[in-house]
């Protein structure tokens, strides 16, 4: 293969870069230090024509190895859309004529040309991403899970022609939706509640002929990775059955909190239930005014919302929903027999959108709301007294009631926190074997939600997708919008599977990692640090890479010791190699020359930007975009540091809680790495300064300015680096 | 005290546009908007939770709706479009004619003077009306009110809005007798319309 | 172009969060799909957002993450500046007439700058809400996508013109680009044509529309970034003082059956995201006054976090009215809160209206047969084969869109992949 390759690189000088740089110079350079076997300079190269160029070029000379320096990878990205090329990105208008001062043409000179040496480096390095050839093609989706939200989710895929297996624990379909009287409006008119659905739903379902229904089973085991997973199904009387499935979707729905948590709140007396309990009490009515557990019918009922919620010494959230279904169930009482007395108390009444005309409803109706917190609820006669403090007329006031109905949370059947160890957890839903875990990483509260605000269905484990109030607390709307959502995520997933495409948010990246491991030591560091446990480890304890479960991060290639694990085109070699492209400048020189690694997903647009606002930043930095902080291997530093660099910046992602890497755990990870780096430097006997590492959004194009200029100077005030020559 | 609906369901029978109190959300709007509003003690908010949270004797002997000079700020601005205006109205009434509202009260005071007035021969005769006002507290006093309001007084007269003439008799209905039954009537069809015997 | 869309494409109306959403979700499973905005660039609201609640992110880190897979995506075209006509037809088979209005700049166009630099017009920022100015030669923001200028239609016919095409060496500016109209075939389609603040003039009481420290939460969102237009900085727009302590209020337009029956959803988080720029800033302070906090589900941290910051504080009130005094430029709020009936006469040096969310496409012509609920946002056809996505459907957050997004592009799968099978084609 490597004997096949032919290079090129085409320079444009269009948008100022003829007016600003040497051109001819810049040739030479990829000429005779990037070795290009063709040199080609346009003065517009994204023309139709510039296109053509490179494109008939491919085509006749056979190009395999194309460089183009020009402006940013991000700019004119149709235009240079040459799939059927190793392609790198110079970036000499964003990068070098943007963002360099006037009256630096020489620096400005030596960036551009450091650039074209370092493009004309990766490009010889890279191999064009063809797929993984062992992509896995089965497109069953497994949903664990028989209430509204797996239900929905198993007939939208099915409907959507695509075979389902769906999996209940329970004897029956239906989950909690078959478990109440009736639901809150969907669609307006939002005034009354209406038919759950629930049984039309389980019966379509269930007539369906893409749908395989295993009730009173549990998942036993899910191995293997989307495209190809084996799951075995064993139902509670002992027989097993094993499914090849493409992706799955887990709504294994919420328990109720228990209510007997909450003494001080009643709960545990005979006259006080949940919400659950409330509905159990109105189907049983079937309509009629309701009658309390002992018969006696109810002539008022309060209704205790946030019960053990927003609370952090029960559940600290709100579960969403609750307002609405309190609402709904005082309706059940007023719509039957309108002289009951129902009362919400509430400390915020929480009907977002459309919720506000079922607000209103239930106030036509009779149901009154009261501002309160409530302190008591004990027995008294023959139901509940109530004690409250009315915050409008700011008062201790009380209540008596036949009934009391606390609106408890949702908390999610999450199975297994794999954070926590294991004497202290549930039964795993999924029975994962991966190296990583049993169940899916949580969130937050057990919550298996995505950290991302723009990917709401974003997990750590790729292919399987959490839908309803196992993801997040929900109502029932929402959870039917959430598990359509989940099943055309099911679907992306098993597609993407079958091409050996990645998974958001590289999607549709066909590089895969590849490990040598001849050379591995089994240190286990790419199998723990993987952000989205796709690595297990084999028999002989080497690690064993599940390519469709990766999202091509690179983190496992940033943790190995000694760097057995690369891409086709992103490689230990590929930023190496660039790195050491560099004309070093003596130490005399006065030109201190600082590598930057910047996240190409915040930090490098960043930089994009402070060139397009025209920031101007120090011309002695030397920029290689990477996938993620978390992929940068300390080899690369300690090589840069050899080979005489006087300063290593890492520009990545927030870490910590809110962090915003796009892969989780990288930046932190970086920092972590770099914590280390401390005591190399020493054995070096440099000064800790010449590492650093900074956090940078994508809307600072100002800062990055900054930092890299207030790094130079600090550069400045520490002296060039004493390693100069010896690398 | 109890959260039972019984006031708030008595509001509703008895009280003028009392059915809009259950549909308040407690945004105090109403409240903000009130010219009055430094003036009473309770906001129209705070009797509409007031009358949920039963407290019958505190709503009907308060001060608050009495104040309601009918500017309609509060039904402009109410999200909820309560006509506020009305229901403090007719809260006033109520409360009158059950004989809760507060004695002295000076809003209350005048109306009645108002209503006596104009019941007596159909028409309101202004310069009866405007003394029997200022002698309500004795001679003196109305004298030195009377003093005070001069400029005013003279001024209506020169606009021909009042006539000294009308100290004597005044003019009436021609059908006083037929202004009666119609007033009896009218009151008549209310109280059945709420449901009462005689207020 | 009528030639790359067929029965099987799906037609995304809108090309904000919702409609990347779900053209890429559907694009990503292999369907085709064009994407339609209607203005100069992708990202609709959320680009023109400096920050998202809870986690205090960038919109822009999504949005580039988004455009990314939207580059390397060969089943997604993207028209902007592109109006839909009409819907005709029914599933399976629609035919939609779209308008597409010239930018005056061609795909050429290298981004480099020459022409806005030549011209001497300015125009009110449209990105910035009109807050502040921009050249009439303009990129409509750094992120926009497609990355290319914008000549405004204002100087056309004008010298200003001529200087833009003067300099442009690529021959990328034309001024005689004509209004074209095209007509496509599409399977299904789905409307994620966002939602539109309410217009804050109408609440009277506010004085929107009467005083230049009244501000709508979109501006102010607008002042907090730093690519806006006092480049971060909280500045009152009356004059360009630092505003230190500031208003918000809550419900304006929404819950409120003079203005929007609904609750807009977002504007409480939208209030304690906000407060957080403002606290930011040092020493200042925010007075958020609210009917119910409505920080649902996780969010519920953000607001206790908002509750323990010292530099925010809650009054529960529906401000009743807004003056100004004009010596100081500051506004006097009044209000009762009504938690034991407190009065108050509050001075603020701006006040930010937490504005309500209406549907952009109550200016839309829609097709007849779309079912809309009483604020006008849409549920879908009745034919199923066109669906509301993100705020067009509902009062939704971001995160809440882009899941209604996803479950709208699964919608438009099905309902072409129903009408090939009743066909015959699986």
């Amino acid at each position: 293969m490597m004997s096949e390759m032919k290079t090129a690189a085409y320079l444009c000088s269009g948008c100022g870069l003829g007016d600003k740089l040497d051109m001819a110079s810049l040739s030479k350079v990829a000429q005779k230090a990037g070795k290009m076997a063709i040199v080609r300079e346009h003065p517009f190269l994204c023309s139709e024509e510039g296109v053509k160029l490179i494109h008939d070029e491919i085509e006749k000379e056979s190009v395999t190895h194309a460089v183009i320096a020009a402006c940013s990878r991000r700019s004119k990205t149709e235009a240079f859309s040459f799939p059927e090329t190793a392609l790198s990105r110079v970036n000499l208008r964003e990068g070098v004529i943007w963002v360099v001062a006037e009256g630096h043409e020489e620096i400005r000179q030596e960036m551009a040309e450091d650039y074209v040496r370092m493009g004309c480096a990766e490009v010889k390095k890279m191999k064009l991403p063809r797929g993984n050839p062992e992509s896995g093609k089965e497109k069953n989706i497994l949903v664990v899970g028989g209430g509204l939200s797996g239900l929905t989710s198993a007939l939208e895929a099915a409907e959507t022609g695509y075979k389902v297996v769906l999996v209940e624990k329970e004897t029956r379909l239906g989950g909690w939706a078959s478990k109440i009287w009736k639901r809150v409006p969907f669609s307006s008119p939002y005034n009354d509640p209406q038919n759950t659905g629930i049984l039309e739903l389980i019966s379509k379902v269930s007539a369906h002929k893409n749908i395989e229904i295993h009730v009173n089973s549990a998942i036993l085991e899910t191995s293997g990775a989307p495209g190809k997973f084996v799951v075995r199904i064993g139902k509670a009387e002992g027989t097993e059955t094993e499914v090849k499935i493409g992706a799955i979707i887990q709504a294994t729905g919420f328990s109720s909190y228990d209510i007997s948590k909450l003494p001080e709140l009643g709960g545990g007396l005979p006259h006080v239930v949940d919400q659950a309990g409330l509905e159990q009490l109105a189907i049983k009515a079937e309509g009629k005014p309701i009658a309390r557990e002992d018969g006696k019918p109810i002539r008022s009922v309060a209704f205790v919302q946030c019960a053990g919620q927003r609370d952090e010494s029960h559940l600290p959230y709100c579960s969403g929903h609750c307002c609405a279904t309190s609402i709904k169930q005082a309706m059940y009482f007023k719509d039957a027999h309108p002289e009951v007395d129902t009362v919400i108390i509430y400390t915020d009444l929480r009907t977002p959108g459309m919720g506000e005309d079922f607000y209103r409803s239930a106030q036509e109706k009779g149901v009154i709301f009261t501002k309160g917190k409530v302190s008591s609820v004990e027995n008294a006669g023959e139901g509940c007294r109530l004690k409250f403090r009315d915050l409008i007329l700011d008062e201790e006031s009380t209540i008596e009631a036949d009934l009391v109905v606390l609106a408890t949370g949702q908390v999610p059947n999450s199975g297994v926190n794999i954070e926590l160890p294991e004497e202290r957890n549930q039964v795993s839903v999924l029975n994962l074997s991966y190296r990583q875990g049993k169940d899916m990483p949580q969130l937050k509260y057990g919550f298996m939600d995505s950290h991302f605000i723009c990917f709401p269905y974003e997990t750590r484990r790729t292919g399987i997708y959490a839908a309803g109030p196992v993801r997040r607390p929900m109502d029932m709307l929402q959870a039917t919008e959430d598990a359509t959502g989940a099943a055309l995520k099911a679907i992306q997933a098993v597609e993407n599977a079958s091409l050996g495409r990645a998974a958001h948010p590289r999607s549709g990246d066909l590089s895969f990692p590849t490990v040598r491991l001849e050379g591995c030591t089994q240190c286990k560091r790419c199998t723990v640090e993987c952000p989205f446990g796709a690595i297990d480890e084999d028999e002989k304890r080497f690690p064993l890479f599940n390519e469709s479960r990766c999202r091509r991060c690179g983190t496992c290639m940033g943790a190995c010791p000694v760097r057995v694990i690369s891409f086709e085109n992103y490689s230990i070699d590929t930023v190496g190699s660039q790195i050491k492209a560099v004309d070093m400048p003596d130490e005399f020189s006065e030109k201190p020359r600082i590598l930057i690694l910047a996240c190409e997903n915040d930090a490098y647009p960043a930089l994009d930007m402070a060139g397009m606002k025209n920031r101007c930043y120090s011309a002695f930095a030397r920029i290689i975009p990477v996938r993620c902080l978390g992929s940068v291997n300390t080899i690369w530093i300690t090589d840069a540091l050899n080979s005489g660099y006087d300063g290593v910046m890492m520009m990545g992602c927030k870490h910590g809680d809110n962090y915003q890497c796009h892969f989780v755990k990288g930046s932190e990870l970086a920092n972590y790495r770099m914590g280390k780096m401390d005591d190399t430097l020493k054995q070096l006997g440099l000064e800790t300064e010449r590492v650093t590492t900074v956090e940078v959004a994508i809307t600072d194009h100002e800062k990055v300015a900054a930092f890299i200029n207030d790094y130079a100077e600090t550069i400045r005030i520490i002296g060039m680096s004493p390693m100069k020559g010896f690398g | 005290m109890s959260y039972r609906n019984d006031f708030l369901k008595e509001v509703e029978e008895n009280v003028e546009e009392g059915e809009w109190v259950k549909m308040c959300m407690q945004c105090g709007v109403c409240a903000g908007s009130c010219p009055f509003g430094p003036h009473w003690e309770h906001s129209p908010q705070k009797i509409f939770m007031m009358i949920r949270a039963g407290e019958r004797i505190q709503v009907l002997s308060s001060d608050s709706m009495w104040m309601c000079t009918s500017c309609y700020n509060c039904i402009v601005r109410c999200p909820r479009k309560l006509p506020i205006t009305h229901i403090m109205h007719g809260l006033a009434n109520y409360a009158h004619r059950l004989g809760l509202a507060p004695k002295g009260q000076p809003t209350r005071v005048f109306a009645k003077t108002f209503w006596d007035n104009l019941v007596k021969t159909g028409r309101v005769n202004e310069l009866k009306l405007t003394l029997s006002h200022y002698f309500r507290d004795g001679f003196i006093q109305g004298i030195r009110n009377a003093l005070a309001m001069k400029d005013i007084g003279l001024g209506m007269m020169k606009a021909r809005r009042i006539n000294p003439m009308e100290l004597f008799g005044g003019h009436g209905l021609q059908d006083l007798e037929g202004f009666h039954a119609i007033v009896a009537k009218a009151r008549e069809i209310e109280d059945r319309k709420k449901g009462l015997k005689n207020g | 172009m009528a030639s790359i869309a067929t029965n099987q494409t799906i037609l995304v109306v809108g090309g904000g969060i919702s409609g990347m959403t779900a053209a890429l979700e559907a694009a990503e499973c292999g369907r085709q799909v064009i994407l339609v905005e209607r203005n100069t660039s992708l990202g609709g609201r959320t680009a023109q957002l400096y920050r998202y609640f809870p986690k205090m992110c960038h919109p822009t880190c999504g949005l580039e993450i988004n455009l990314r897979r939207m580059k390397a995506n060969r089943n997604l075209k993207v028209l902007t500046l592109a109006e839909i006509r009409s819907v005709s037809g029914k599933r399976g088979d629609y035919t939609v007439k779209i308008r597409l209005s010239p930018r005056y700049v061609n795909e050429k166009c290298t981004a480099c700058g020459e022409c806005a630099r030549a011209v001497e017009t300015e125009i009110p920022n449209p990105h910035d809400y009109g807050l502040g100015k921009i050249k009439a030669a303009y990129l409509p923001h750094a992120m926009a996508y497609p990355l290319r200028y914008v000549i405004d239609p204002s100087i056309i016919a004008t010298e200003d013109g001529q200087r833009a095409k003067k300099a442009c060496k690529y021959d990328a500016v034309d001024l005689e680009m004509k209004e074209e109209l095209v007509e496509m075939k599409f399977g299904s389609v789905i409307w994620a044509t966002g939602w539109k603040p309410y217009d804050a003039s109408k609440i009277q009481p506010y004085g929107y529309d009467r005083y230049d420290n009244v501000i709508t939460s979109i501006e102010f969102e607008r002042l907090a970034d730093p690519h806006g237009p006092t480049g971060g900085k909280l500045l009152r727009p009356s004059d360009g003082a630092e505003a230190k302590n500031i208003a918000f209020i809550q419900c304006a337009g929404s819950r409120d059956e003079n203005h929007l029956r609904h609750c807009s959803r977002i504007c409480c988080m939208a209030s304690l995201k906000q407060s957080q720029y403002v606290s930011e800033k040092g020493e200042s302070k925010s007075t958020i006054y609210y009917i119910d906090i409505r920080a649902i589900d996780r969010f519920e941290d953000f607001y206790r976090k908002v509750q323990e910051d010292p530099q925010v504080s809650f009054v529960k009130s529906k401000v009743a009215n807004i003056q100004l005094d004009e010596k100081t430029g500051e506004l006097i709020l009044k209000g009762v809160d009504t938690e034991g009936y407190h009065r108050y006469e509050a001075r603020h040096d701006l006040v930010v209206l937490a504005i309500g969310m209406e549907p952009e496409s109550l200016g839309i012509p829609l097709p007849e047969d779309i079912i809309t609920d009483s604020s006008g946002f849409m549920e879908g056809s009745k034919d199923l084969g066109q669906f509301g996505a993100g705020a067009a459907s509902s009062p939704l957050d971001v995160n809440r869109s882009a899941q209604s997004a996803t479950a709208a592009a699964l919608r438009a799968i099905q309902s072409i992949y129903r009408t090939s099978s009743a066909e015959g084609g699986q």
